[in-house]
């Protein structure tokens, strides 16, 4: 499989826990990633070694800061293969980022806004709260399978259509969208495009100068970083174009009592103190990937994948959310057990073997509603997880389907 | 209704630990919502159902199936069971402030609320049969040790055994009796040994009877009483050389088992009328089973005086 699950286990203290006497098995990674030790030892080194102010304080402590920071910056703009290290934006979340181009880019009335049907809460509402500007939110229908659908984007473009902002990875279902070709399409109407790579690029390689994308936000806790930390990338030029969202100290150069001169990107987009423990440990957590390699990380979940879907295929009621091909669904396995509550069933893996799931909507909301389900459960994978786990899951959810039968 | 089980068990969980509050607090919320026709929104009945069988599930999953299946039919009856239990103690709480036991006027039985008991129902000494109805009345033969004069208008008979720690609890309270209505009752103590829990329970009594024998009976068996656990052969000479007896002729009465046959014709008679544990006390026709309060004795005395006029 090219990764050597054993050895990357063994960077991870929590899965040496046992509780009553059983390990944890924890498939809740789209919600949540495990961090390794050196991801908490680097946050642990800021508060040991030098926790104190960046971009301000010019004792050495400070400039310590200073050298992790820009350090972080230059692993991300790497490790999503940016061109300039200003391209990166730290925020608090993807969710933050998102926000941060809704209320910076200069969209007016008439102005349109694409997006999927599947989108998260946090790449719908910065759109629909746009409505009173006028600025039209569209929404693309996905195709029978859930996948996306090409023809359908195609056939809604026009020249209205001034931002395309859609999900890379659903955490709904594991689906990737054709994120190469929606950015052709969109750029050739003149149309910019933002993904919301939360659940890309922790699992597959993304490289933005490749994809040709204007921007991509992602947050740190669902790659092995800190919570509370999270990227906006954005070309250069866009960046510059954008007005600042959230001002205040660390965004200016001066300030007079009625006027301010704004700092370059990407200070000007960076209000206030930041999470520099976190910023910093997000910069390990991305050359751990590196290390890795989020090729192989693809493949594992894939694989993994593949056993959980086979193993799960004959078992009555259990009804899949998105394509059957798991292939098409990286590392989620998200399904119903009939008309029984996804609470439920993610409750009673919880009691009996220690699986941690997720259940619910996923604050994707607005498919569940179209689709009139109440959520799912959703088991979603990463480099951690091993084969043993995947078939303790089988089991435990054959034996719920017989309880509930 | 799982929702109705969670508030009272969490509840009282809850006086005792923090960690059970916030659950107590959302089955609250759920009651209340019920109780005013909305829905439960705090999802604590599918959590405690999926909890529950999940349990279940990995050491019985057929069983765990089957409270799945019918777990709203099996919240009903717990809910049922606990209301039903809840008016049943509020009825014996009512009981306990109007009559001084929670059994209601005529107490057979030992009452859990009592504060003044410790224990509660474990408070007697058992293993002579089986807990239940106690159908008959001791009878008072010649001979039997007694205290008070024959025609006293109220008659307490004690069976006892000198070996019972809950025996032992009640003689100052017999003591109490006999000092505040004086000659108005005779007590008779009868020997019930609890011979399988208390192995020197019979020999204890026989030797009572042999100090009987030498007019000091109460003394000894205010000893017995005060030395409970002491019941080598030598204790019972020693105790009764304390008191000043014949030893020679105590130590004769003892080894020889004079009293054996008193012991167990005691014993049968009580065991014969149902009583089961000690001590258990006869005022005039009520039984009281464990040590009582002086105040639960009162109330009936005080009506047997005044019946009698």
């Amino acid at each position: 499989m090219g990764l050597n699950v054993e050895k990357i286990r063994e960077d991870f203290p929590v899965l040496k826990r046992e509780i009553n006497g059983k390990p944890i098995i924890y498939f809740d990674n789209a919600c949540m990633t495990l961090r390794p030790i050196q991801v908490i030892e680097k946050i642990s080194e800021y508060y040991r070694e030098y926790p104190s102010c960046g971009e301000r304080s010019l004792h050495k402590l400070g400039k310590r800061v200073d050298e992790e920071m820009e350090k972080a910056r230059n692993i991300i703009r790497k490790f999503i293969n940016a061109k300039k290290f200003e391209e990166i934006v730290f925020t608090k979340n993807t969710t933050e980022g998102i926000n941060l181009v809704a209320n910076s880019l200069d969209l007016k009335k008439g102005d349109v806004v694409l997006t999927t049907d599947k989108e998260h809460n946090s790449n719908l509402l910065p759109w629909q709260k746009l409505a009173f500007k006028g600025v039209k939110h569209e929404v693309v229908k996905s195709s029978e399978d859930n996948t996306f659908s090409l023809e359908n984007f195609e056939n809604q473009m026009s020249k209205n259509v001034r931002l395309v902002s859609v999900v890379h990875t659903s955490n709904l279902d594991g689906v990737s969208t054709p994120a190469k070709e929606i950015i052709k399409i969109a750029h050739d109407y003149g149309a910019k495009v933002l993904l919301d790579g939360a659940q890309s690029v922790p699992h597959h390689p993304v490289d933005v100068r490749k994809l040709d994308a204007d921007f991509l936000a992602f947050s740190g806790h669902k790659m092995m970083g800190p919570t509370g930390t999270g990227v906006l990338y954005g070309k250069r030029h866009l960046l510059e174009e954008l007005r600042p969202f959230v001002v205040g100290g660390g965004t200016v150069i001066d300030t007079t009592q009625h006027k301010a001169k704004f700092e370059e990107i990407p200070q000007k987009f960076e209000a206030g103190l930041q999470n520099y423990a976190g910023i910093i440990g997000l910069g390990e957590a991305a050359k751990y990937l590196m290390k890795t390699g989020r090729e192989n990380v693809e493949k594992h979940e894939i694989e993994l994948n593949k056993i959980i879907t086979r193993g799960t295929e004959n078992l009555e009621k259990i009804l899949l959310v998105g394509p059957e091909n798991p292939e098409k669904r990286g590392g989620v396995f998200s399904f119903n057990v009939g008309k029984t509550s996804p609470h439920e069933i993610a409750m009673m893996m919880d009691e009996m073997e220690n699986i941690c799931v997720r259940s619910g909507a996923h604050c994707v909301h607005s498919w569940f509603n179209e689709h009139k389900l109440n959520g799912s459960v959703r088991a979603s994978l990463y480099l951690y997880n091993t084969i043993e786990e995947c078939e303790k899951f089988v089991e435990t959810l054959r034996k719920i389907t017989y309880l509930v039968k | 209704m799982i929702c109705l089980i969670a508030l009272v068990v969490f509840g009282i969980l809850g006086l005792f630990s923090a960690k059970y509050r916030t659950i107590a607090k959302e089955a609250f919320d759920c009651v209340f919502r019920r109780i005013t026709l909305r829905k439960c929104t705090t999802g604590l009945d599918r959590r405690l159902k999926s909890q529950i069988t999940g349990k279940l599930m990995r050491s019985h999953p057929r069983f765990a199936r089957n409270v799945y299946k019918h777990f709203e039919v099996i919240s009903w009856a717990f809910t049922i069971i606990l209301i039903a239990s809840l008016g049943y103690s509020t009825y014996s709480v009512y009981n306990l402030f109007v009559f001084g036991n929670c059994n209601g006027p005529i107490p057979d039985a030992f009452c859990v609320f009592d504060p003044f008991i410790s224990g509660g129902e474990e408070a007697q000494c058992t293993g002579e049969g089986t807990p239940g109805q106690i159908t008959g009345i001791l009878e008072v033969h010649p001979g039997d040790p007694s205290i008070g004069p024959e025609n006293a208008k109220v008659m307490i008979i004690e069976a006892g055994c000198f070996e019972c720690p809950y025996t032992k609890q009640a003689v100052p309270v017999v003591k109490q009796i006999l000092s505040h209505y004086g000659d108005n009752i005779r007590f008779v103590y009868k020997d019930f040994p609890m011979s399988s829990t208390h192995p020197g329970a019979q020999e204890a009594a026989e030797a009572s009877h042999c100090a009987h024998e030498q007019g000091k009976y109460w003394e000894y068996h205010d000893i017995l009483f005060e030395n409970q656990g002491k019941t080598n052969f030598e204790d019972f000479v020693r105790f009764a050389k304390t008191l000043g007896l014949d030893t020679d002729q105590f130590s004769e009465c003892l080894a020889s088992h004079k009293y054996k046959a008193k012991v167990d014709s005691d014993f049968r008679e009580a065991f014969e009328i149902g009583v089961y544990g000690t001590p258990t006390f006869f005022v005039n026709n009520h039984v009281l089973v464990g040590p009582k309060t002086f105040n639960e004795f009162k109330q009936i005395i005080d009506s047997e005086l005044a019946r009698s006029g």
